[in-house]
């Protein structure tokens, strides 16, 4: 197994170390390591403990990161034992050798201590999924939620507490990019950034960052805690931590290099939900589509945690053994209480059909060259024969027409956008879901058709002076 | 090192615990080949087709790990779902592990005793495809139609399935044999004495003109049948495929008589296929009157007859569907408006004989006539008909 990241004592002079060919150096070993995962952003907070042996005076403490993708501006050193004996002097970053820095260590300690060393590293990701399987019936589901942590970092990471952070953060920096440059780069990089970007929301965004991720930071795992064996299924613990959700895998975890791996985060029975069908052209295109919609919530046996950003796969027991394959999709983020919604496609079962029945126009405006008013022969103005029409009024009889040969009783929700000066007239109780969107809601009983009948009356030309739909009961 | 008898390879490995205590990155194994118990291939989906196999494999007291893997087959690697079938309560799933470019994973299973269970394993495949064909055997009098739909099934997912349950969402359930790279046809629906028309259409609009220097229209014909259960079908939509059509030639043997696609057709439309083109149909459109009548400043009415001269060649009568798209006539009579058009049908100056041709209003742009065709005379003439629609298109500037 290759291992990257080292740590060497030297035992040279330590203002002349790191100007010498040869080294004589001590290679003390990870005891723990603690990997802290952002899912927004290319980011993972390392904390790792080592039992290093100091001699009285001054110490050179060398860590090296070859092949790896540590952030070198983010490698802290901070003594966790006999922090009264020890004294970080400096850190250098040597200016021929890259992944590379030393510190020098005055020490009144002969014997034993334990470092924590943490940095930032890119590589690190993970990512959550969902199984959604519904009954026969789909009058209940069961949900699972997945995460899984890819390890593409250059590091093997052995029995590592994992923690999964959940919420978006800012970087002002892209650790990648910085792990890839030598120190002096850093430097010259990090200047240029901060000369352009003066912006104080930037700034105010960067010192938020840091401090969500320092409030993600936690005592490093004990050798105890390390060498706890789970053969049962490991608990994700979850955690609200300020605008962030924290996801602690129970015991620790090996990820190899390359490697990823998926372990279950919760999982729910019995879930109630509703189907819909919704016609939104705005949002599913030209066609009725099928909708699956829950509450992130207690009452849904959810709601213990924000869900993640990810994958959805939904099925459904066919009834014989086996499943059906309904639809896929990748879901934003949903808060506790949010609505969960899931698109499954067009159901050949119910077919919607939007058909114009007739078109008319009347109440017509006409110009006169050189008159500054408009005339209508509704208003008893008398029309010449030069006169130009400016302003009408366009009618228009329409009917969403929704046949359900689905075998039982659905809902269904049209939301249509009109441009213009519109009127919506309607019995079928519409209601405005914007100011040009009215929403119509119906049940369709099993094996019937329902016309949903409206008519628009839109203002044109001189007569439109607004931009909006206005409802009308008729 | 690898067995690889079968592209898609089910292992168990045995050395234990392996998800605990992971071992060198080389992944030299001992393992056990569990053979498929059932196959369950779900072509519900329009475009996805998911795999459920069920397998029995021997599972130790502690942690198990099974090793799936798959080559050149393409199977969606975030799909792939674990389920014990036998003792869920004491059989669980850990964790899944995924090496680095490799088509495979590796279960980490929890076991509470030494058992033998079965789990199914579902995923999703491409290469798996279904398509649907149609064969209509349409009755010497072209009265009836007996429909066959036909499954054919693509296996090109380089793996082989063996006796597996074939699941189409609709209709009969199958168990078949799904060889390497074989396409399999099934018989998936029979329906008989289906009542079709046959239609003799015209409508330059969609249809355009045979010849437009004698202003000749073209006359498609086509079946038309109803997905509904008064015709004797009506009991799943149907789905999009090929349809050759064939005639009884009434000799004991039928006749080819053409192809078409059959759209996915919903329960209770129609399904509309189209034969070619008449030629004994000859039919004659011309723009008679075209007039513009003031109403108020530039506000006007445009007057118009469309006249039609109709010729039956055919040894028995026949019923012309005369279609016309208003925005269509509206285009050709006064040039292209970007507003709706807003017209009607002259009740009053219409020929007497309009009445007869059922005058259908389709849509807000659409009107449609049926014009009954007598034969032609035994002499072998076809007498010709004149047909007039006569229309307003209102309010245009």
């Amino acid at each position: 197994m290759n291992k990257y990241i080292i740590p060497t004592i030297l035992f040279l002079s330590p203002i002349l170390a790191y100007a010498q060919n040869v080294d004589l150096a001590t290679l003390p070993g990870r005891d723990t390591v603690q990997l802290t995962i952002y899912n927004s952003e290319d980011l993972t907070l390392v904390r790792e403990t080592r039992h290093i042996t100091f001699k009285q005076g001054l110490n050179s403490l060398q860590f090296s990161w070859a092949g790896t993708l540590i952030d070198p501006t983010s490698i802290e050193v901070r003594f966790k034992s006999h922090t009264d004996q020890l004294e970080l002097l400096d850190s250098t970053f040597p200016h021929d050798r890259r992944e590379m820095v030393y510190w020098n260590i005055q020490s009144e300690l002969d014997g034993v201590a334990e470092v924590e060393i943490s940095y930032f590293t890119s590589g690190l990701t993970w990512s959550a999924d969902y199984v959604v399987i519904s009954d026969p019936d789909e009058k209940e589901l069961r949900i699972d939620s997945f995460i899984r942590v890819y390890n593409n970092s250059g590091e093997e990471y052995e029995d590592a507490q994992v923690r999964l952070v959940v919420g978006t953060i800012n970087l002002v920096e892209q650790i990648a990019q910085l792990a890839q440059m030598p120190m002096d780069r850093v430097v010259q990089l990090g200047q240029s950034l901060q000369e352009a970007d003066q912006d104080e929301y930037r700034q105010l965004k960067g010192r938020a960052a840091k401090k969500a991720i320092s409030a993600a930071e936690a005592p490093a795992p004990t050798s105890e805690m390390m060498d706890q064996q789970v053969y049962h299924r490991k608990e994700v613990i979850k955690q609200g931590l300020s605008e962030y959700f924290l996801y602690s895998i129970e015991g620790t975890e090996t990820i190899r290099n390359g490697w990823s791996k998926r372990m279950r985060s919760f999982g729910a029975d019995a879930v109630a939900f509703k189907v819909q069908y919704r016609y939104r052209p705005a949002e599913y295109g030209d066609q009725m589509v099928k909708m699956f919609l829950l509450r992130n919530d207690t009452e849904s046996k959810l709601g213990t945690t924000p869900l993640p950003d990810g994958t959805v796969q939904v099925f459904r027991d066919n009834g014989r053994d086996g499943l059906s394959f309904l639809g896929q999709q990748y879901v934003n983020y949903v808060p506790i209480g949010d609505m969960i919604e899931l698109n499954l496609g067009p159901d050949p079962q119910v077919i919607h059909q939007l058909v114009r029945q007739k078109s008319w126009r009347d109440d017509f405006w006409f110009h006169r060259t050189g008159a500054k008013v408009y005339y209508s022969p509704t208003q008893g103005h008398k029309i010449e024969i030069n006169d130009t029409v400016v302003g009408w009024q366009d009618h228009e009889q329409w009917v969403e027409r929704v046949r359900n040969y689905s075998g039982k009783e659905v809902n269904i929700e049209i939301r249509r956008a009109f441009d213009g000066q519109v009127e919506y007239v309607s019995g079928l109780d519409p209601t405005l879901y914007d100011f040009r969107t009215p929403q119509i809601v119906a049940t369709v009983p099993a094996g019937q058709i329902k016309d949903l009948a409206y008519q628009i009356n839109r203002a044109q030309g001189t007569l439109a002076k607004q931009n909006n739909v206005t409802l009308k009961k008729g | 090192m690898r067995w690889t008898h079968y592209p898609l390879t089910l292992t168990l490995l045995l050395l234990m615990l392996l998800c605990a205590t992971p071992t060198a990155q080389a992944r030299i194994k001992l393992v056990t080949l569990p053979l498929r118990e059932r196959v369950e291939i779900q072509l519900e989906h329009e475009q996805v087709t998911l795999v459920e196999e069920e397998r029995i494999i021997p599972l130790a007291a502690g942690v198990n790990e099974i090793d799936f893997s798959w080559n050149n087959t393409a199977i969606n690697k975030e799909s792939i779902q674990f389920r014990a079938v036998s003792h869920p309560e004491q059989i669980k799933v850990l964790s899944v592990s995924y090496p680095p470019n490799e088509n495979a994973l590796v279960w980490c299973v929890s076991s509470s005793g030494d058992l033998s269970a079965k789990v199914r394993i579902s995923y999703i495949i491409g290469g798996l495809q279904k398509s649907f064909i149609y064969k209509a055997l349409a009755s010497h009098d072209e009265k009836t139609l007996t429909l066959r739909q036909y499954l054919r099934l693509h296996n090109f997912s380089n793996e082989e399935y063996g006796n597996s349950g074939v699941w189409l969402g609709f209709g009969d359930y199958f168990q078949k044999q799904i060889g390497l790279n074989e396409t399999k046809e099934l018989l998936s629906a029979r329906f008989d004495e289906i009542p079709i028309v046959k239609s003799y259409t015209c409508d330059p609009a969609e249809f355009d003109y045979l010849d437009r220097g004698k202003n000749q229209l073209m006359v498609p014909m086509h079946y038309v049948i109803k997905n509904t259960k008064e015709a004797g079908l009506g009991r799943f939509p149907l789905q999009p495929g090929k349809v050759r059509i064939f005639q009884d030639d009434g000799s004991g043997g039928n006749a080819f008589i053409g192809e078409d696609w059959g759209p996915f057709t919903p329960l209770d439309d129609q399904m509309r296929l189209y034969l070619g083109v008449a030629k004994d149909v000859v039919v004659k459109r011309t723009i008679k009157k075209n007039e513009q009548h003031r109403l108020l400043g530039n506000l006007f009415n445009q007057e118009i007859i469309l006249k039609y001269e109709i010729e039956n060649f055919k040894d028995k009568p026949v019923t012309l569907d005369i279609r016309e798209a208003l925005p269509y006539v509206r285009n050709e009579s006064i040039g292209s408006r970007d507003r709706a058009v807003q017209w009607r049908l002259d009740n009053e100056q219409m020929h007497t004989d309009w009445r007869d041709t059922d005058p259908t209003r389709v849509d807000a742009d659409t009107v449609m006539f049926h014009v009954p065709l007598p034969a032609r005379s035994g002499e072998g003439k076809a007498e010709k008909l004149e047909f007039e629609i006569h229309l307003w298109i209102e309010n245009e500037w």
